[in-house]
């Protein structure tokens, strides 16, 4: 009994150092937005501070205002989100439930896709982008991001897509619905939680890219993670700026992730008979 | 490159603000007064009216200014400029992936130095001589490209060809703690051995003040820009006897010579530290001096950050053991993309000229209406105006005697090999002086390995 204690006690000491490493960059970034400039460089550091939302204040209203370039992050990581489900959703269907030739090939391919180092592949596309013209455009940057979003989706689909038995879709079919009635009126709410899971992951993706963004986008199209840099210059870093403008950006994925939540837990729990598998 | 004594606050909103309102700029300042210093220039302006340029700069306090001023340029010459901000790490990468697919998407960009040698023989870009001598371009008399700083210009030349305009820059001084140098009777470093005294003195790590800092992080432009210069004043050569060498008794010494500094006299973090978290320590009183560039005084002088304003010292890099000081330089200068039509080249060569002009350089620096002054004009004239002298003193004792000294005496252009190969060299060597620096390996066996890994490349 004594024992057992002792190694829940270990146990739960472990798990809150974990968490407290996870956590603390997060605090800590979180902590020096709210500390003016000569708060954040005080050694020892101070935990007990005057906040002020000094930071705040200049990087959404004053004239380094980083709110364009969070509209920017937005139509991106939504346009890359949308287009991604739209065809991620069939596709990965299609791969878990049809019989169709060199679909073991197919599904490799997709993966490989996602094997490629992005640097190796940024100046082909900067050169198509630019032969269309479509450098610094919404569209060019949400095609460019769709190449590496859509294999992740697709792979992440599948395997939910596998875990639904077959007999849901053939009670559905002798009913007389067809394929894309059954997807969209028995699969797709069954399958709700791993749909939740790719959205949060392909907008994450999206929203944090850095790479591609800074080489295909320009004035029009200004992601925040790129303007984030304009905190470190070559003249110095604004540490509390920086921070605030890290807590701006968090905030978004945050709250997705806690609406998403929802319909994870949901999606794994509710919901039918297991046993499925690829056909 | 900032103010007087500089805000944070107030650099981002003299620099941003003029970004905000180019509307009243244009209305206020681009008056027939305010071109009347360009239209005395025998050139007529006007002859690439109708071109679009588009110039890539890096989010800095300097270009803000001169983006504020853009649209006097508009207004005199017909040409209207887009200029696109990119952060300093990803400048490099995005120029030459325009360049080298000839996309022609940047006129111009605020280039690297060290990047020329391969933009030259790429032939990306263009050598701007033939438009320096062509009276239809350009009014020798009016612009006196021999004023613009020789060693930035020098930096900026391959094979007796000048390919980029220089419009911002730097040089790399001692900066020390004035007040704990008089307490202690001591005087700024004439030589290395003095600076290292100078930090042993001071050295006191129990109660967090160290004697000095410089870069340790790995990178082409930081441990690499203060070894190269050690390198040099250890008698160090790139090509003795025409052949590439990055090891061998001078480097072993230089190399010595800052691993040994920084053990004993810095930080332990510093082995981390770029320039800025050096200044930060600076500012915070940690640091009794250090060796870097003249810009980072207008860190260092921010009230709102620094509690050593008013305690600044400056100085000439000492001198190294052959006697010979070679401070390590840097400027943002603008080239012309090959890959463009003729009159945009025109157009851009105007821009260029109007940049790089003493006028342009004035009214960016101590005559701007906002606080973010510039310190790194590229005018020697400037350097010795009293306006522009008298500004730039508040930074502290003797800064401008020290920069200047520094630019006009110290620099050596090849404090860096200037080949085309120099971004692998960079990454070669910025990786072996941290091994050292880490104790990863001895110094020797560092500088061999970097030998034997650049042999190759310099021969292909």
């Amino acid at each position: 009994m004594k024992g057992r204690k002792l190694r829940l006690v270990l146990l739960l000491g472990v798990s809150g150092l974990f968490l407290l490493a996870w956590i603390f960059p997060i605090f800590w970034s979180l902590l020096n937005a709210f500390k003016s400039e000569q708060d954040v460089l005080a050694y020892p550091p101070k935990l007990i501070f005057t906040p002020t939302l000094a930071a705040f204040d200049d990087v959404l209203f004053g004239p380094t205002s980083i709110v364009p370039n969070l509209v920017s992050s937005f139509i991106i990581s939504i346009g890359t989100t949308i287009v991604t489900m739209v065809l991620a959703i069939p596709a990965a269907y299609a791969l878990a439930r049809l019989r169709v030739p060199g679909k073991k090939w197919s599904g490799f391919y997709v993966l490989a896709t996602q094997m490629l180092p992005p640097v190796g592949i940024i100046i082909p596309y900067f050169l198509i982008l630019r032969d269309i013209g479509w450098i610094d455009t919404y569209q060019g940057i949400i095609l460019i991001y769709l190449s590496f979003s859509l294999p992740f989706a697709i792979w992440l689909l599948v395997s939910y897509f596998e875990d639904l038995p077959f007999e849901m879709e053939e009670a559905a079919f002798i009913d007389g619905a067809s394929r894309m009635m059954t997807l969209w009126r028995i699969i797709l709410p069954q399958v709700r939680g791993g749909v939740a899971v790719t959205v949060v992951f392909v907008f994450l993706n999206a929203w944090n890219e850095f790479l591609f963004a800074v080489v295909l986008s320009g004035n029009v199209v200004r992601p925040v993670t790129i303007s984030m840099f304009n905190f470190v210059s070559v003249e110095q870093t604004l540490w509390s700026k920086l921070a605030a403008v890290s807590a701006l950006a968090m905030l978004p994925v945050i709250i997705l992730g806690i609406i998403a939540q929802k319909h994870i837990v949901k999606g794994l729990t509710v919901g039918a008979v297991k046993g499925g598998g690829r056909r | 490159m900032s103010p007087m004594k500089p805000s944070r606050r107030h650099v981002l909103q003299a620099g941003l603000a003029a970004v905000a309102v180019p509307a009243f700029i244009r209305a206020g300042l681009a008056q027939d007064g305010d071109l009347a210093p360009y239209q005395s220039a025998k050139i007529d302006w006007r002859q690439a009216a109708g071109e679009q340029i588009t110039v890539a700069v890096i989010p800095a306090s300097y270009f803000d200014n001169l983006i504020a001023l853009a649209p006097q340029f508009e207004a005199l010459t017909g040409i209207s400029v887009r200029f696109e901000k990119i952060p300093p790490a990803q400048i490099r990468q995005k120029a030459v992936i325009d360049l080298t697919s000839k996309a022609g998407g940047y006129s111009t960009h605020a280039a690297d130095p060290m990047y020329y040698a391969l933009y030259a023989a790429n032939k990306w870009v263009e050598s701007l001589d033939p438009y320096l001598k062509d009276a239809a371009l350009t009014d020798a008399s009016w612009f006196q490209a021999d004023d613009i700083i020789p060693a930035w210009r020098n930096a900026n030349t391959i094979e007796g060809k000048l390919y980029g305009v220089p419009y911002d820059g730097e040089v790399t001084i001692q900066v020390y703690r004035k007040d704990l140098y008089d307490a202690k009777g001591l005087k700024a470093a004439e030589t290395l051995e003095d600076f290292v005294s100078n930090a042993a003195a001071l050295n006191d790590p129990s109660n967090r003040l160290w004697g000095t800092a410089l870069r340790g992080v790995a990178g082409a432009g930081q441990n690499v820009y203060i070894y190269s210069s050690l390198f040099r004043e250890f008698g160090g050569e790139w090509f003795p006897g025409g052949k590439f060498r990055v090891n061998g008794p001078e480097a072993e010494a230089a190399l010595n010579w800052y691993v040994d500094v920084m053990r004993k006299y810095a930080p332990t973090a510093a082995q981390n530290w770029n320039w800025p978290d050096i200044a930060d320590a600076f500012s915070q009183g940690t640091v009794a001096s250090y060796i870097d560039a003249n810009t980072s005084a207008s860190v260092i002088n921010n009230p709102e950050k620094s509690k050593v304003v008013g305690k600044v010292g400056f100085a000439r890099w000492p001198k190294g053991p052959t006697g010979k000081r070679v401070s390590s330089i840097w400027n943002w200068g603008f080239p012309i993309n090959a890959a463009l039509p003729e009159k945009r080249k025109k157009a851009t060569w105007l821009f260029i000229q109007w940049a790089a002009s003493l006028p342009t350089q004035a009214r960016t620096s101590y005559q701007y209406a906002g606080p973010a002054k510039r310190s790194g004009v590229n005018r020697l004239s400037l350097w010795k105006n009293p306006d522009y002298v008298k500004l730039m003193d508040s930074f502290g004792d003797n800064f401008v005697a020290a920069t200047l000294g520094a630019l006009e005496h110290d620099t050596d252009v090849n404090w860096r090999p200037r080949v085309p190969q120099w971004p692998a060299i960079g990454d070669t060597l910025a990786t072996a002086i941290q091994q050292a620096l880490v104790g990863q390996a001895t110094t020797k066996a560092a500088l061999d390995e970097a030998q034997r890994r650049l042999e190759p490349m310099m021969r292909g």
